[in-house]
């Protein structure tokens, strides 16, 4: 018996096609096929997150770099391997003893306001930032320059390291050698502002650099505007005659504008419209990876029991299937089996990484005294072991992979969300927890900032501690400084890998994956290279549209149109 | 008087509440406000500059102090002592500065109340249009196929959650209609019109569902009343009954949901301003609550609160209006 009507039956399926039950991606737009690049146009951003502040001297988080990077240009910024070049310097020198950076400025550049940039600005831009009433998330990051302790305690009216040696040259003296101060040096922090920012942080300030970008508009919580500044000291660039970076929206609505023609570039796509995007021809050759140094595992507190014991770490260390771990976001999640990412020279396949071998892990549990039968299910650590975790990203999911991982050597967890600022409480405060995810991503592409952070004695506290883990190893700790100082890269690396198979060994963490991000972008947006530092990097990114393209243009099918032909 | 002094005190409770609660989190704003990453150096700088490290008592004590007060008529922004207030005259308001916008916490939410009030007043307007025409429709078609239709599609609308509701609007309305934007709030006025309407549809219609079936429930039971009964003998055309007998008088317990709903769409609509990006009270609250950004919680709070009480006074003031019993016994 037949009780739905034919009629209905095709409106309903006619709606649930065109209402996007299986709906492909739109098709891309059009891009005019030029070769050359040309200036014109605006790019569209966004993101879900939104940013706190337009001013470097205290921006914390990578959106609001990315902003940064775009208005304020540095004396030396990073390449997309992340190494330090010039920038507003035209060159850089380091002394033979490795303690003085003097770089030299380019001639004739210019802030947004049309002043010239000088160095008498670079020191007055630093010590800005690293004043003392400044909310400088990052000050401590310059605290080997000769005088930072007496210029933050107010001992001190100027910071005697930072040295004008002409109208284009600056000295910075360091106390001692720092091979990572330069490419601290190249964040957003220290980054020249307009004579009008004055020589001390005022909130009500209007954002005024030396970048590529000058602010046209910020509409906040909502969006920012910025147009080129034909000033800039590349001549030709910018190509982009402006950009508009929306926040606050949502990854569906950042899809539907994509597939509108109102977004350029998305790089936050849902698991599901990676999928979409990347089995889909059209949009394949459009899109690419790029990854932000980051590690992420579990943090063993090594005060507290079972992590105290060493063997328990190494069991949960080669207990965690990674490649398993990997599934619940394939194309987003890269195995991680030691703290030096590639990029930053952790790529010797030789190197004796944490590695999933579950036989080694069970040898581990027995050699810490809990032998566990997988048979039986007898055996193991006797207790349960609390293990917090927050609603944001993949943790609660990875937290359950890992409950079904550990159980099988005879570790159970029980999961614990939390809101992330107690979280973030509980995992930096001694004693109070034994087992948490933990992450950690790059400040600078440097490898001392995977290591001395989160690994050395001195980053431990009994509250506000960024190792987390506790874990105190005066071998390491030798080794990280003599990391810091070693100013020959190869030598530098093999101080590292020894640092890193201490780590590895002794398992303070467990590794588990890098996260990567899958942008695609529409035909028409040309020059997009993925910086390993800058997401979005947009100096060179040109637009080679046909015509201007009306939103109204767009190939999105009709929903009514749909319906109607069935009807027909 | 007795009854304004009762909502002045209601809002100071819920205030101090807040306040205490806020601060007994086990979660550290200093920490939000620098990154996850930052130094612990830095860290404690910072918690030394919003004043965190003070006792919480202390806190209090000025947060309550600074909240309203005396002060010159004019200051600018830059005025070390009243840079933050907002004032009428020589009355002060300061909630102090947000931890994380680093901006007075009255400027912004001067910035975001107006745009939470053109949602709130366009969705009840949505709701109780809407939820009236079909509760009027069902009841007067009542027990046909009209009234289960309305009622069970009011029960969709009860049950589904704002967010379906307004991803389907968005979708469909939106993205392939194209007939609307898809979020924001727009430039210009006209601008602001045309991106309001998903939003305020998208509460409207999940208020509108509720209303129906109340409307619906209150006309049957109306409609058998003596004095409609009344004018229905006295020759009355029946669309005059409904109207002005039956409908008058089952439109009384509504006036009170509509000065709810509006107190409550007052505080910010979470889900929807967040949806729809809309810059009001709503999303503002949700990211101040995940920063622990206190000075603009405590904001935030007080407004709502505030609303709330002013809704219920408004209630009751338009019942003795509304209903001649009331104005009677009073």
């Amino acid at each position: 018996m037949r009780w739905i009507p034919r009629k209905t039956e095709l409106i309903a399926v006619a709606a649930c096609v065109a209402l996007g039950c299986h709906e492909p991606p739109a098709s891309p737009l059009a891009a005019a096929g030029g070769t050359t690049a040309v200036r014109g146009g605006e790019l569209h951003l966004a993101s879900f997150a939104d940013i706190k502040s337009l001013d470097p001297a205290v921006a914390s988080d990578t959106l609001t770099g990315e902003a940064i990077e775009l208005i304020y240009a540095g004396l030396v910024d990073f390449d997309d391997q992340g190494h330090v070049v010039p920038d507003l310097a035209e060159r850089f020198e380091r002394s033979d003893d490795g303690t003085v950076y003097r770089f030299f400025l380019r001639e004739g550049i210019r802030f947004h306001d049309g002043s010239l940039v000088t160095a008498h600005d670079a020191k007055r831009s630093i010590e800005r930032a690293l004043n003392p009433d400044t909310p400088n998330s990052f000050a401590s990051f310059y605290d080997r320059i000769v005088g930072f302790d007496d210029y933050t305690q107010r001992h001190a009216e100027h910071l005697e390291g930072v040295i004008v040696e002409g109208e284009r040259v600056l000295a910075v003296h360091l106390r001692e050698v720092d091979a990572s101060f330069l490419a601290a040096f190249a964040m957003q922090v220290l980054r020249p502002v307009c004579p009008s920012a004055g020589d001390r942080y005022d909130d009500t300030w209007a954002p005024c650099g030396a970048g590529p970008f000058k602010l046209d508009t910020w509409d906040r919580g909502r969006s920012i505007r910025v147009v080129r500044f034909d000033q800039w000291w590349q001549p030709g660039k910018p190509y982009l005659d402006a950009l508009t970076y929306t926040y606050s929206m949502n990854q569906v609505t950042q899809r539907f504008k994509l597939e509108q023609g109102d977004m350029d570039i998305d790089r936050e796509l849902s698991l599901s419209d990676i999928f979409r995007y990347q089995n889909d021809a059209r949009w394949t050759p459009l899109g690419a990876y790029d990854e932000i140094p980051s590690i992420n595992g579990e943090e063993m507190n090594v005060e507290m029991p079972p992590f105290d014991n060493v063997e328990i770490r190494r069991a949960v260390a080669t207990a965690i299937d990674r490649l398993q771990l990997q599934k619940l976001k394939t194309p987003s999640l890269v195995p991680l089996y030691r703290t030096l990412v590639p990029i930053l020279g952790g790529d010797d396949p030789a190197f004796p990484a944490q590695r999933y071998d579950y036989d080694a892990a069970l040898e581990h549990m027995k050699r810490a005294g809990y032998p566990y039968d997988p048979k039986t299910g007898q055996g193991g650590w006797p207790k349960v072991i609390t293990y917090p975790t927050y609603k944001q990203g993949l943790n609660e999911y990875t937290a359950q992979v890992l409950q079904q991982q550990l159980a099988k050597i005879g570790i159970r967890i029980e999961i614990k969300v939390v809101s992330y600022p107690t979280y973030l409480m509980m995992t930096k405060t001694r004693g109070a927890v034994a087992l948490a995810p933990v992450g950690w991503q790059q400040d600078f592409p440097d490898p001392s900032d995977f290591f001395e952070p989160i690994f050395a004695t001195s980053a431990i506290n009994d509250e506000d501690s960024n190792n987390g883990s506790f874990y105190s190893n005066p071998k390491l700790d030798e080794l990280l400084v003599r990391g810091r100082k070693e100013l020959d890269p190869l030598v530098r690396k093999k101080l590292y890998d020894e640092a890193d198979a201490i780590i590895c060994d002794e398992a303070p963490w467990a590794m588990e994956y890098q996260y990567r991000y899958y942008g695609i972008h529409q035909p028409y947006v040309r020059g997009i290279r993925w910086n390993a530092v800058w997401p979005n990097y947009v100096r060179d990114v040109w637009l080679d549209k046909p015509h201007a393209i009306a939103s109204t243009n767009r190939h999105v099918p009709n929903v009514l149109a749909s319906i109607w032909k069935v009807l027909q | 008087m007795r009854r304004l002094a009762w909502a002045l005190f209601v809002v100071w409770a819920t205030t101090t509440v807040t306040f205490f609660i806020n601060n007994v989190l086990p979660s550290d704003p200093a920490r939000m406000v620098a990154g996850a990453q930052a130094r612990p150096k830095d860290v404690e700088r910072i918690r030394q500059q919003l004043g965190l490290d003070r006792p919480v008592l202390e806190q209090y004590g000025r947060f309550m102090r600074r909240l309203v007060h005396f002060g010159p008529s004019q200051f600018t922004p830059k005025d070390p002592v009243h840079g933050t207030c907002a004032n009428v005259w020589r009355l002060h308001f300061d909630l102090g500065k947000s931890y994380q916008q680093r901006r007075a916490v009255t400027t912004i939410l001067g910035e975001r109340l107006p745009r939470t009030l053109f949602l709130a007043l366009a969705a009840v307007l949505i709701q109780t249009l809407l939820g009236v025409i079909t509760g009027l429709i069902a009841a007067v078609k009542r027990n046909t196929a009209v009234d289960h239709l309305t009622v069970g599609g009011s029960l969709v609308g009860i049950s589904a959650p704002t967010f379906i509701i307004g991803l389907a609007l968005q979708f469909v309305l939106a993205h392939r209609l194209r007939l609307l934007p898809l979020d924001g709030f727009g430039d210009t006025n006209v601008q602001h019109v045309v991106c309001l309407i998903l939003p305020a549809l998208t509460l409207g219609i999940y208020g509108a569902a509720y209303y129906t079936r109340i409307v619906r429930d209150e006309l049957i039971t109306s409609i058998k009343q003596d004095h409609v009964r009344t004018a229905r003998a006295k020759g009355l055309p029946m669309w005059r009954v409904w109207l002005k007998h039956a409908l008058r008088n089952a439109l009384v317990p509504l006036v009170t949901l509509i000065g709810l709903d509006l107190g409550a769409l007052v505080g910010g609509a979470i889900v929807t301003e967040t949806l729809f990006r809309w810059p009001g009270l709503g999303a503002l609250s949700v990211s101040a609550l995940l920063d622990r950004d206190g000075p603009v919680i405590m904001g935030t709070v007080i407004i709502s609160s505030a609303a709330i009480v002013l809704a219920n006074l408004v209630v009751d003031l338009s019942y003795a209006l509304l209903d001649p019993r009331v104005r009677t016994s009073s």
